[in-house]
């Protein structure tokens, strides 16, 4: 007996032994910040845009055609690509380039992402759209894009949603006749991520309120833009379907069969759009908080190297990243079968579909409001705006004034 | 020579399985609660800083853990109850003298071959689309409308849902347990007289004491530790009505970036399960009876 309890004893110390030199040598390996050594004959990719991983791959195929350089590009989930990402980059199985949608990322990932303000083709970026981290560029936009409300031209005139009034009495209308004025969809970004940011970015600095709002400073219930916000959400509520019983594909469904007369979406919902039939021209309008009259136009994500990676492996993913947006073959790639916006003033946009040529329309003539969202803590709107706007939805009572209250203490949660 | 020799096989059994207890268990156990004491991000290349025991201090006023506690001891006692009805109830079916006994068997396990993430969505349409509609067309609304959308009747949809899943396997150990009772004590007691129920609660459910054990025990930590159902199901909402503590201390991590805090959550958690199992299983095996 006594044995084996010795036994049992030395085992585990063994095995703890063994585990610790584990642990003791992959220290190591980290301390010499090295991942392994490359040719640079190889590069990784991961991305969080779901939407472009197949015509990603085939660019891959084409850049190792043209170049020997083998492209490896990571499947990618879309809604949990950040956790992911970070995962991998903790175990020093990060990729080559990846992408990041804003500056809060940016700053939490800050000791892997690589300057890239050296690189020629930064020069191109359209003005205030690159990823900038202290006056350094760390991330090339893959485009831009706006949002607003996508609505039917047969059933909604520019004339019926240019102030808080006539949005109103144009849902109460349609609802008379049987048609969903606005439809919104349960997921946190097109619930209440993206139409959040109109009272953000009608303020005259957005980046300064937000400090304050941060700071305690001012609230949302005390601001003007946001209590006629509430308003705008008493009438969803009131006259539109509850888009909590809604989910993205619904919504742009209802919307080609024409049972909606307007979503809110940005110009990435017409590849969805286009695969239903509908026989009626689309267009975007302006969200009229404050009889606002310009489109939320902004960079969604942006392409960033890792710099943690060897020198051979750093320099491949800089040369791909500037074949991309400089040669022809990467340009026709972004613009017609990412299907982007471009935010690269070297490169043509022909042929976009209505919503997106909205967007590049507005971006031009510099017509835009920003995106306040990138400025947002970080997951903000998965993690407190959503929950707040569900209690909102499901809540008969609950007034606008109410629910902007608990926008602000959904923000202090966020910042606390 | 003969012992030594033994040692030897002992060894070879053993020490991989340590290995591999130590490497997966042990360590990264120990490790959490290392970190539980730091204030991180979760990301390896920025700074820890040591805060000592104020993330455990810091979970006795965070509403939103101790609702998510309420919540998961809600849906435990709930599923528990449920699982264990609907299981002994299909096993003591399923043994009688039906005829399609066998079909039946395997109609009810199989919910549990299918993963639970799947399953999830599988509900999800069931609880959405199909309540609402058969709500519609019978009239009987108050009863069929979407579930899911409803903070109290989300948290009763996902017990439906764990019950589906669970409850098969659940029947298989009580039909193990069913099965292994002698037949003659089956048979004495009719001769004396038992009817029915008499049989049940005289001499199959104290013999079932070890299956009762087992089922608990397995579906009160299945029940507590579940994430998969419940991130396919609800996401946690309606407005974080059904969001567990799994899910709350994924999202603590990784949606707040809290990772020190979240851990400090983790082994909070591990302790609770660690009692509460410990505790059933302690009452339940006083009151087996040895044949």
């Amino acid at each position: 007996m006594k044995r084996s309890k010795k036994l049992l004893i030395s085992l585990i110390t063994i095995g703890l032994l063994i585990v610790l030199a584990a642990c003791g040598s992959n220290d190591d390996n980290n301390s010499e910040g090295s991942n392994g050594d490359s040719d640079g004959k190889k590069i990784t990719i991961f991305q969080s845009k779901v939407e472009i991983s197949d015509a990603l791959e085939e660019l891959a195929k084409e850049y190792e055609e043209e170049t020997g350089v083998e492209v490896e590009v990571w499947g990618t989930t879309g809604d949990d690509y950040f956790q992911q990402l970070q995962i991998r980059l903790n175990s020093d199985q990060g990729p080559s380039i990846f992408s990041l949608q804003h500056v809060k990322e940016a700053e939490r990932v800050e000791s892997y992402v690589y300057d890239l303000s050296n690189e020629d083709y930064v020069g191109n970026i359209a003005p205030n759209m690159e990823l900038k981290l202290e006056d350094k560029i760390v991330g090339i936009p893959y485009g831009v894009e706006g949002f607003g409300l996508v609505y039917n031209k047969d059933l909604v005139s520019t004339e019926d949603v240019k102030d808080l009034d006539s949005f109103v009495s144009t849902l109460e209308k349609l609802d008379g006749e049987g048609i969903n004025g606005l439809g919104l969809s349960q997921e946190a970004y097109f619930l209440i991520g993206h139409i959040s940011n109109y009272p953000f970015s009608l303020q005259d600095d957005h980046f300064d309120f937000i400090d304050r709002l941060t700071a305690g400073e001012v609230t949302m219930a005390e601001t003007a833009e946001f209590q006629e916000f509430g308003k705008f959400f008493e009438a969803i509520k009131e006259y539109a379907v509850n888009p909590l019983e809604v989910n993205y594909d619904k919504e742009v469904g209802d919307f080609a069969a024409g049972k909606s007369a307007m979503i809110h979406q940005g110009n990435w919902a017409y590849g969805l759009l286009a695969d239903f039939d509908f026989d009626f021209e689309v267009g975007m309008l302006p969200f009229p908080l404050n009889g606002n009259d310009k489109l939320a136009v902004g960079v969604g994500n942006n392409w960033a190297i890792n710099g943690t990676k060897d020198e051979a492996e750093i320099n491949a993913a800089r040369d791909f990243l500037e074949w991309l947006h400089t040669s022809e073959t990467g340009k026709r790639y972004i613009v017609e079968d990412f299907g982007f916006v471009p935010a690269m003033t070297n490169i043509e946009a022909t042929e976009l579909d209505p919503l997106s040529q909205a967007v590049l329309e507005a971006s031009n003539s510099g017509e835009t409001i920003p995106w306040a969202q990138n400025y947002y803590p970080a997951n903000v709107v998965t993690n407190d705006f959503t929950p707040a706007a569900q209690d909102f939805f499901l809540n008969e009572d609950m007034t606008g004034q109410e629910f902007i209250e608990n926008l602000d203490k959904a923000w202090q949660n966020a910042v606390k | 020579m003969a012992k030594s020799k033994n040692w030897g096989w002992y060894a070879l059994f053993v020490l991989p399985l340590l290995l591999i207890f130590v490497t997966v268990v042990i360590v990264p156990f120990l490790i959490g609660i290392f970190y539980s004491f730091f204030d991180w991000d979760g990301i390896r290349a920025n700074p820890m800083v040591f805060v000592g025991i104020e993330n455990y201090l810091k979970l006795l006023d965070d509403a939103r853990f101790i609702d998510s506690a309420w919540i998961t001891i809600k849906f435990t006692i709930l599923a528990v109850i449920s699982v264990n009805i609907v299981g002994l109830t299909f096993a003591l079916l399923v043994t009688s003298k039906l005829r399609t006994a066998n079909l039946a068997r395997t109609f009810v396990f199989m919910p549990y071959l299918i993963g639970g993430l799947l399953l999830g969505y599988i509900w999800q349409f069931v609880f959405t689309d199909v309540f609402a509609m058969v709500g519609e067309i019978t009239g009987f609304d108050s009863i069929f409308f979407n579930w899911l959308m409803h903070p109290d009747y989300a948290l009763y949809a996902l017990v439906i849902v764990f019950t589906w899943q669970m409850a098969g396997y659940i029947m298989i150990i009580y039909i193990a347990g069913i099965q292994s009772i002698p037949g003659e004590v089956i048979e004495a007691s009719k001769i004396d007289g038992a009817n029915l129920w008499q049989r049940i609660r005289k001499i199959v459910f104290p013999l079932l004491m070890p299956s009762f054990t087992i089922s608990l025990f397995l579906t009160l930590s299945f029940a507590f530790k579940i994430y998969d159902t419940n991130l396919s199901l609800t996401g946690g909402g309606p407005a974080n009505a059904t969001e567990l503590f799994a899910m709350n201390i994924y999202n603590e991590i990784f949606g707040y970036a809290n990772y020190g805090y979240g851990q400090a959550k983790a082994i909070i958690f591990f302790l609770i399960i660690a009692i509460i199992s410990l505790t059933q299983v302690y009452m339940t095996k006083k009151r087996e009876v040895q044949m």
